[in-house]
């Protein structure tokens, strides 16, 4: 029976979901239960990782020192693992991440920009970190050019690599093709990542097909915690990989209990596929955008859907949400001339 | 203030032209060469690389210029000092290279992050007299953003300051994304500098779209009180005075939402050999430019008696 590393960013990517608003006792709450179904990696941080509090995307409730502090108290067994934007965060702070006990960094960089990745990937070979690279928005590369581009941050000290469907746009088979690439392309050593989305209604499957490829960490979040339509809900993933064949070695109950509190004290609901999530999915663009969109596209009277196709339209990448003031003008400007 | 005279006054043209050395042959490397070819007061008397087969090296023969494949050695050995070197490679390099020019009387003009000379922003501090031999650009996203951050702090009581600054993917070259650090630390320090707020944050962006995204930077600022009317006049006088020597800049977007202001600014490149969207590299020659044009001027009546200098 083959492995699977199950890698659970509910108290990061689901920031999204809560404008990055998670206090201490919910952090803490659900890494002491992920802890306890033994889920292997519980990452936390802002939404878009270490250093990001922001104007652009949102400030955190809480500091990364706190939430760092917190939830390594909290884990017994599991890992932490923090993640940072290179152009965002800095090797300052990944130093101080290391210096918090976090085991496993990720570093995350465009899909075809990773080079911006070489130096904090040096910086974290140097210190013997646990480093991973996760290719982003990865639908906007062919196979060919994510696999060359996994190769290339191995080359840079990654010790595992893989692709995040930040907008939930892919298909099964994408996946499978994707996936097979990269791990054609980086060696049997290096494991391959795999972070679903699920604006199409399909990051379970695309989950199941990362295994099936020879994806060795997959990513799911409790309810699917996360921006928009969420992410791989994760107490759906793992019994559904354990049916495949791909041993966890996680605890059902104690992962429906984990799922359960989430559910309780983490999101005022769980996240659906509502009709933005789909256009997201449709249109390529990451779901974290949809507060924003929701907010101005309201206030300026133009249709959200739009807005999200015109981002789509003109390659928004994480990170660019100050593009989203541009476009809603623009469309209201045209509105207001026709 | 009299630093808008500062800013619009253009060298004058009868002075003898000053030589100057350009290290690093990347985009940025040759559209400050193109910039040099330009003016009437500065001579290139030097284009140093390190890459033989690099684009930058080729244009700077084509106009005629000397070219090194030595880099900042080729500057050292120079029978006398430049009067300008401007330092366009990466931050690292740049503090060696100011270990080595600092003996020569020499003006350094720094192109990278390195936080490591006297910070310049044209509207800002003037180009007239740096009171040292090595001037700061800060960084592309640093001259975009704090001649607004500056002039919303000179009228408004400020609690934090962030910029968002987007670089076409195709013109970030291998310097600045190993930079990204320095970027993100010197640009900060620059808007504390210049606005006295203690909270600012600086973070860049890399975009792959195709065709390339213009160079923007959005500027976000807590304000307490603040009206639009009166943040729009702020943002759009300054702006007009970096217009006088960056033409492309320009106010995309201008909101208040109660304490929170959003400016969107960008800047299209004025240049021979930059496309269009490469503001970022235009704002900042632009204005080294400006502070190599400013030292010529100054130096015009030594060289007029004949003093040595």
């Amino acid at each position: 029976m083959n492995t699977v590393v199950i890698h659970d960013p509910t108290l990061r990517d689901g920031q999204h979901a809560v404008r990055h608003q998670l206090g201490v006792a919910a952090l803490r709450g659900y890494a002491e239960a992920a802890d306890a179904a033994g889920i292997p990696v519980v990452e936390v941080g802002h939404g878009n990782g270490l250093g990001a509090s922001s104007l652009q995307v949102g400030r955190a409730a809480v500091s990364d020192d706190l939430m760092l502090s917190t939830v390594r108290e909290a884990l017994r067994t599991s890992k932490m693992g923090v993640f940072m934007l290179p152009g965002w965060g800095t090797c300052e702070d990944l130093r101080k991440a290391v210096a918090h006990g976090a085991d496993v960094i990720r570093v995350g960089v465009h899909c075809t920009e990773t080079s911006l990745a070489e130096r904090h990937l040096g910086f974290l070979r140097e210190q013997g970190a646990d480093a991973h690279c996760v290719l982003m928005m990865s639908h906007m590369a062919t196979p060919a050019e994510l696999a060359e581009h996994a190769a290339r941050v191995v080359g840079y000290g990654a010790r595992a690599v893989g692709i995040m469907d930040s907008a939930g746009h892919f298909l099964p088979q994408d996946v499978t093709e994707r996936i097979g690439a990269i791990r054609g392309a980086v060696g049997d050593g290096v494991p391959v990542i795999f972070h679903g989305h699920n604006n199409l209604g399909m990051a379970v499957a695309n989950s199941v097909a990362a295994a099936g490829a020879g994806a060795g960490i997959i990513d799911g979040c409790a309810r699917g915690f996360g921006a928009g339509a969420g992410n791989t809900q994760l107490e759906v993933l793992v019994p559904v990989l354990e049916r495949t064949g791909f041993r966890t070695g996680i605890d059902l109950y104690a992962l429906l209990d984990a799922a359960e509190f989430a559910e309780r004290e983490l999101m005022p609901a769980p996240p659906t596929t509502g009709s933005l999530s789909i256009v997201s999915g449709l249109a390529g663009v990451f779901s974290g955008f949809k507060h924003q969109v929701l907010d101005l596209s309201g206030r300026a009277g133009v249709d959200p859907r739009d807005v999200f196709f015109e981002l789509g339209r003109r390659q928004a990448i994480a990170g660019q949400e100050d593009l989203i003031v541009d476009v809603v003008a623009e469309l209201s400007a045209k509105r207001a001339a026709a | 203030m009299t630093i808008a005279e500062d800013v619009t006054a253009a060298a004058p043209a009868t002075v003898p032209p000053v030589s100057v050395a350009v290290i690093g042959t990347g985009a940025i490397g040759q559209d400050l060469v193109s910039k040099i070819h330009r003016s009437a007061v500065l001579e290139c008397a030097l284009v140093a690389g390190r890459n033989p087969h690099s684009g930058g090296l080729e244009h700077a023969a084509r106009l005629g210029y000397p070219t090194s494949t030595d880099g900042i050695d080729a500057v050292l050995a120079a029978p006398r000092p430049f009067d300008v070197v401007f330092d366009a490679t990466n931050a690292q390099s740049h503090a060696e290279h100011w270990r080595l020019l600092r003996p020569l009387d020499t003006l350094l003009i720094d192109l990278t992050p390195s936080k490591v000379g006297q910070m310049v922003v044209p509207t800002i501090t003037g180009t007239h007299t740096p009171t040292e031999r090595n001037v700061s650009l800060i960084s592309c996203g640093g001259q975009a953003s704090t001649p607004i951050a500056h002039a919303l702090a000179a009228a408004f009581q400020v609690e934090y300051i962030e910029v968002v600054s987007t670089v076409a993917s195709s013109i970030a070259g291998r310097a600045t994304r190993l930079n990204l650090d320095e970027y993100v630390a010197t640009t900060g320090h620059a808007l504390t500098t210049f606005t006295g707020v203690a909270d600012t944050k600086a973070i860049l962006n890399i975009s792959p779209a195709v065709p390339p995204a213009t160079f923007r930077t959005a500027l976000h600022a807590v304000i307490p009180g603040a009206t639009a009317e009166a943040v729009r006049a702020v943002v759009a006088e300054a702006a007009e005075r970096v217009r006088a020597f960056a033409p492309g800049y320009e106010v995309i977007a201008c909101g208040v939402d109660g304490d929170r202001v959003v400016v969107s600014l960008e800047v299209i490149a004025d240049s021979d050999v930059l496309p269009r969207y490469a503001g970022n590299l235009d704002i900042i020659n632009s204005a080294a430019i400006l502070v190599a044009e400013q030292h010529a001027a100054r130096l015009a009546p030594a060289a007029g008696t004949g003093a040595a200098r």
